[in-house]
C-alpha cells in the first residue's frame, strides 16, 4: 500500500476523535485512536520488510505537484530510503505502544471531550512525525517539524486549568520559534543555493560541486542547526524539556524523549551531505552535543521529581547523538536515536506506572520500597536503566559506545584538542548518567516507603495495557543493540551501518571516514565506557541503597552553594529570566506606556479632539432654517462665479 | 421689428411682471394665479421660439397639473395668512441676500454679454417639427425616458407613503 | 437658425425670471411661496436651454426641457407631500418656525 496511508490513518483518527470523540466516548476513541496507528503500524511494516530485504533501493511516492511556480517547484512527496525506514520503524511501533499504554494511563481520571482530545491529538502527532520523516523535500518536512511542534505544545498544555502546565506550554512553543526561526532562514539559505527543496536535487548539486557551495554552506548549517537545537532541546534552548514534563507521561514518553525530539537528530543526519562540507558547522554541532550532555547530567544528579530526572538525562542522551553527529558519526548517532527511544520511552512509561500506582505523586523522596508492589514496572525500569546506563549486551551500550569510540576516532583537522575533550566529557558523561540514573532506581524501588500511609495502602500494579508495553520495550532494550555490534566483532557485525551507509556514509570524493581504531584501541575504549558506567551504577547502588542516602547529604551540606546551584539547575531559567524575559516585559512596558498610550493613542486623540472642536465651532452653522441654507448655497455660487469671471 | 418680435417681447413684460406679482402677493392662492399667467406668457415664447411641443406642455403639465395640484393643497390646508411671530425678521439675511442676488444677476447678464450670441448653426430640419423631436425622444433618448417613468412612479408612492402613514397613526 | 429676436434677449428674460425666483426663495418664509419661486427659477433654465437650442439648431435642447418638466412634476408632488405632512406636524409651513434640525 501506498506510503500515504501510513500518515493518512493517523490522520483520519485524529478527525474522527476530535470531531465524533466526545460524542461517542472512551470506547469508540481508544478504539479509533489504536485501532488507526496500528494500522499505519502495519502498513509500515508491510513496506519496510520487502524493503530491507530486497535491493533497499530509494522509492519516492508522489500524489501531485504542490507549489508550482516558474521559480520553484515542491512535489508532494514521500520517500522511502534506509534512514527514513529506521526511523518510521520504531516511530510507528512505539507510537503504537504508547497509544495502548494511554488507554490505561488515560483511563480513568479524565472526561470524554478530555479524553478525546488527547487522542487526538496524538493521533495528530504521529501524523505530523510521520511527514517529517516520510517527506521527501525541506517544505514537508517543515510542515512535520511544525505540526509535531504544535501537538507537543498542545499535549504540554494538556491540562490546560493547571497554570504550570499551560506555562510550560506556552514556554515550549516559544522557545521552539527561536529554533524554528533558525530552521526557516536555513530553509531560505538552501533555496538561495539550490534553488529548489528536493532531497535529491539539492545533495547532488551539493556532493557534484564541493567547492562552490562550502563557503556559503557553513551559515545555512548553522541555521539548521539552531532548528535542530530548538526541537531537540540542546543548551542553551532545552530550557522547555524539562518543563513540558507537565504533559502527561505518556506524552513524556512519546513526544519528548522517543520521537519528537530526535526530529533534530534526523535532519542534521538527512543533510550530512551539507554537514560533511561545513567542517566548521560540525565542530559546531559537536560542542553543543557533548557540552550540553555533561550540562544536563549534572543537573539530573540533584533533581528528585522523578519525571524531571529522566527529561534531564533525555537532554543530555540528544547531546550524545549531536555529538556523534558533529564528529561526522552519524550512522552513531541515528544507532543511538533508535535504542534511546526504546528505553527511554521505556523509563517514562515505567514512571509513568510509579506515578500512576502512588496516585500522582512524583518526588523520589516520598517513594522507596517500590519493587515488591510493582512487580512488573521494576524488572522493566531496571532493564531499562541499566540500558541507559551502558551496561553490556544491552541495547545503550552499543549505541554509546559507538559514539564514544567515533568521538576517540575523531581528528578534525582544527583544534584537535576539542575532540578529545569532548570524548573525556561523553565518558564522564556516561559515568554520571549511570549514577543518577542507580540513584532514582534506589530511591524509587529500594529502601523503606516514605510516602503517606493512604500512599502506600493505595500502591498497585497498573493495568495490562500498561504493563504489556513496557515489557515489550524492556525486551527491545535488551536486543537492539545487536543490530549495531562494534566493529571488533568483525567487518560486517554492524548491521545498521550497513543499512544506513547508502545515506549516511561519505559520499565519493570527499574525504574518507576519519577512523579505524585497531581492535585492541577499541576493546580498551569499551572496558573504559564498562567500567565507568559500572563504577557509576556502584556508586549510586552504595550510596542510595545501601546507606540511605548519608554521603550525598554529607556532600550537599559541606559545598552547599554548589549544591543549590545544581539542584536549582544551574539557575538557566532564572538567568533567561533576568536577561531576555524581563527586559523584554520592561522594553514591551515601555512601549506600551510611552509609545502606544502617550504617542500614538496620544496622536490619535488629538486629532480626534481637534475634529471635535472644529465641529463645535462649525455646528452653529447648522442653524435648522431652510433659507439659511438657500442663502448659502446661493453665496457660494457667486463665489464661484467670481472665480469663473475673474479666470476670463 | 418683426411681428413676432413684437408678440415676443409683449410676453416677455407679462411673464416678468406675474411672476413679480407671485413673489410679492402675500395670498398664496393669488400668488399661484399670478405663476400660471406668467407660464402661460413663457408658453408664447417657447412657441415663437420654435418649441410648439414645450410650449404644449408648459400650459397642459405645468400650468394645468402642476400648479393646479398647488391649489389643490393650498385649498385642503386651508392656509391663513399668519402675521409675522416678533423676532422672525432677520436683517442680516435679508441684507446678503439682497447683495447676492444682485450681485448674481449683475455677474450673469456679465457673462451672457462676454460670451455673445453663438454662430447659428445651419439645420435644414426646422425645429419646429414635433415628429423630429419625438423620434430622438424615442431613439436616442429612451433610455432616460424610461428612467423618468420610474421615477414617477417612485414620486407617487413616495407621496403616498408620506401622507398615508400620518393618517394612520 | 435665428429666431424672432436675438439670443441675448432670451437670455436676459431668462436671468430676470430667475433673478425674481430667487428673491421670492430667499426672502418668502411661508413655503408654498418658496416652492412657487423655485418653479419659476426651473421654467427660466428651461427657457435660456430652448433659446440656445434654437440658436444651435439641435433639438437637445428641447429633449432636456421635456425631461426637466417631467421630474418638476415628480418634485412638485414629493415637495407637496412634504408640506401636507409638516402642517399636519407642526400646523404651520413658515420655514423660519421649523428649524428643529439644528445644533
Amino acid at each position: 500500500m501506498s506510503l500515504w496511508w501510513i500518515l493518512a490513518l493517523p490522520f483520519a483518527g485524529f478527525l474522527a476523535n476530535i470531531l465524533l470523540g466526545p460524542r461517542l466516548g472512551k470506547r469508540f476513541v481508544s478504539v479509533v485512536a489504536t485501532g488507526t496507528v496500528a494500522a499505519a503500524t502495519l502498513i509500515a511494516f508491510s513496506r519496510l520488510i520487502p524493503f530491507v530485504s530486497g535491493t533497499r533501493e530509494t522509492v519516492i511516492e508522489s500524489i501531485g505537484s504542490w507549489i508550482s511556480t516558474d521559480r520553484l517547484s515542491v512535489d508532494l512527496a514521500l520517500r522511502l530510503d534506509p534512514l527514513s525506514a529506521l526511523m518510521l520503524s520504531f516511530v510507528t511501533f512505539v507510537g503504537f505502544l504508547i497509544h495502548v499504554y494511554s488507554v490505561g494511563y488515560m483511563h480513568h481520571d479524565e472526561t470524554d471531550a478530555g479524553y478525546a482530545r488527547y487522542f487526538a491529538y496524538l493521533n495528530l502527532f504521529l501524523a505530523a512525525m510521520l511527514v517529517l520523516i516520510l517527506g521527501d523535500n525541506f517544505l514537508l518536512m517543515f510542515v512535520g517539524w511544525e505540526g509535531v511542534g504544535l501537538c507537543s505544545y498542545l499535549l504540554i498544555g494538556y491540562y490546560y486549568d493547571r497554570e504550570y502546565a499551560a506555562a510550560a506550554g506556552r514556554k515550549a512553543f516559544v522557545v521552539n520559534r527561536i529554533g524554528d526561526y533558525g530552521f526557516l532562514l536555513g530553509l531560505f539559505g538552501i533555496f538561495t543555493l539550490f534553488g529548489g527543496f528536493s532531497y535529491d536535487a539539492v545533495f547532488s548539486a551539493a556532493a557534484a560541486d564541493p567547492g562552490r557551495y562550502a563557503p556559503a554552506l557553513g551559515l545555512v548549517c548553522l541555521l539548521l542547526f539552531v532548528g535542530a537545537v530548538g526541537k531537540s532541546a540542546q543548551f542553551p534552548l532545552y530550557v522547555w524539556l524539562p518543563d513540558a514534563m507537565a504533559g502527561p507521561t505518556p506524552v513524556s514518553a512519546l513526544i519528548h524523549a522517543a520521537t519528537m525530539v530526535t526530529a533534530g537528530v534526523y535532519m542534521v543526519a538527512r543533510c550530512n551531505v551539507l554537514f560533511r562540507l561545513a567542517t566548521d558547522a560540525m565542530m559546531v554541532v559537536a560542542i553543543i552535543g557533548g557540552f550540553t550532555a555533561i550540562f544536563a547530567a549534572v543537573i539530573a544528579l540533584a533533581q528528585n521529581d522523578i519525571k524531571k530526572v529522566l527529561a534531564y538525562s533525555t537532554v543530555s542522551q540528544l547531546g550524545y547523538m549531536f555529538l556523534a553527529c558533529g564528529a561526522g558519526a552519524f550512522v552513531a548517532g541515528m544507532f543511538h536515536v533508535t535504542t534511546h527511544a526504546f528505553f527511554k520511552a521505556c523509563l517514562f512509561l515505567g514512571s509513568g506506572s510509579v506515578i500512576h500506582a502512588m496516585g500522582g505523586e512524583q518526588d523520589i523522596r516520598k517513594m522507596g520500597g517500590l519493587k515488591s508492589k510493582l512487580a512488573i514496572t521494576y524488572p522493566t525500569f531496571l532493564i531499562a536503566t541499566l540500558a541507559l546506563a551502558g551496561i553490556p549486551p544491552l541495547a545503550g551500550f552499543f549505541s554509546k559506545d559507538a559514539i564514544l569510540a567515533a568521538a576517540f576516532a575523531w581528528h578534525p583537522e582544527k583544534a584537535a584538542w576539542i575532540a578529545k575533550l569532548l570524548w573525556a566529557a561523553g565518558l564522564l558523561t556516561a559515568g554520571l548518567t549511570a549514577f543518577y540514573m542507580m540513584r532514582l532506581v534506589s530511591l524509587t524501588f529500594h529502601g523503606a516507603f516514605r510516602g503517606t500511609h493512604e500512599q502506600e495502602h493505595h500502591v498497585h500494579e497498573s493495568p495490562r495495557s500498561m504493563t504489556v508495553p513496557l515489557i515489550v520495550l524492556a525486551f527491545l532494550s535488551i536486543v537492539a543493540g545487536f543490530f549495531g555490534l562494534p566493529v571488533v566483532f568483525g567487518e560486517h557485525a554492524n548491521w545498521v551501518e550497513g543499512f544506513l551507509s547508502p545515506i549516511l556514509l561519505p559520499l565519493a570524493g570527499l574525504a574518507a571516514e576519519p577512523h579505524h581504531l585497531s581492535h585492541a584501541v577499541e576493546w580498551a575504549l569499551i572496558a573504559l565506557s564498562v567500567a565507568v558506567a559500572a563504577g557509576g551504577l556502584w556508586l549510586g547502588w552504595t550510596w542510595y541503597a545501601k546507606q540511605g542516602g548519608a554521603v550525598p547529604a554529607r556532600i550537599a551540606a559541606r559545598y552547599p552553594a554548589a549544591y543549590a546551584l545544581v539542584a536549582e539547575r544551574f539557575r538557566v531559567d532564572e538567568l533567561y529570566d533576568a536577561l531576555i524575559v524581563r527586559p523584554f516585559v520592561a522594553l514591551s512596558r515601555i512601549l506600551w506606556k510611552v509609545v502606544d498610550v502617550l504617542i500614538i493613542d496620544g496622536v490619535l486623540n488629538a486629532g480626534a479632539f481637534l475634529v471635535e472642536l472644529l465641529g463645535d465651532l462649525l455646528r452653529f452653522l447648522q442653524t435648522g432654517n431652510v433659507r439659511n441654507y438657500a442663502l448659502g448655497i446661493l453665496l457660494g455660487l457667486v463665489a464661484l462665479m467670481f472665480y469663473v469671471v475673474s479666470g476670463f | 421689428m418683426t411681428g413676432s418680435a413684437m408678440v415676443f417681447y409683449a410676453a416677455a413684460v407679462l411673464t416678468v411682471v406675474f411672476a413679480a406679482v407671485m413673489v410679492v402677493h402675500r395670498n398664496p392662492v393669488k400668488s399661484t394665479l399670478a405663476l400660471v399667467v406668467s407660464f402661460f406668457g413663457l408658453a408664447i415664447c417657447y412657441v415663437l421660439l420654435s418649441a410648439p411641443l414645450i410650449a404644449v406642455l408648459q400650459v397642459i403639465v405645468y400650468a394645468g397639473a402642476i400648479l393646479v395640484l398647488f391649489l389643490f393643497v393650498l385649498m385642503l390646508l386651508n392656509l391663513r395668512e399668519e402675521p409675522a411671530p416678533p423676532g422672525s425678521s432677520r436683517p442680516i439675511q435679508t441684507v446678503l441676500s439682497g447683495v447676492a442676488i444682485v450681485s448674481f444677476a449683475g455677474l450673469m447678464l456679465g457673462l451672457i454679454r462676454a460670451s455673445g450670441d453663438p454662430a447659428a448653426g445651419a439645420d435644414p430640419q426646422p425645429l419646429t417639427d414635433i415628429a423630429r423631436v419625438s423620434r430622438l425622444l424615442f431613439s436616442d433618448y429612451l433610455l432616460p425616458f424610461e428612467a423618468v417613468s420610474v421615477l414617477l412612479l417612485a414620486a407617487l408612492v413616495g407621496a403616498f407613503v408620506l401622507v398615508y402613514s400620518e393618517k394612520r397613526a | 437658425m435665428s429666431g424672432p429676436v436675438p439670443l441675448l434677449h432670451v437670455l436676459i428674460l431668462s436671468v430676470a425670471l430667475f433673478a425674481i425666483g430667487l428673491t421670492g426663495a430667499l426672502l418668502r418664509r411661508n413655503a408654498i411661496h418658496i416652492f412657487l419661486s423655485i418653479e419659476l427659477m426651473m421654467n427660466a433654465a428651461n427657457l435660456a436651454l430652448i433659446g440656445y437650442a434654437l440658436s444651435w439648431g439641435t433639438p437637445e435642447g428641447q429633449i432636456v426641457v421635456f425631461f426637466v418638466i417631467a421630474i418638476a412634476a415628480a418634485e412638485a408632488s414629493v415637495g407637496l407631500a412634504i408640506f401636507v405632512a409638516l402642517f399636519r406636524h407642526t400646523k404651520t409651513i413658515d420655514v423660519n418656525q421649523v428649524n428643529l434640525l439644528k445644533w
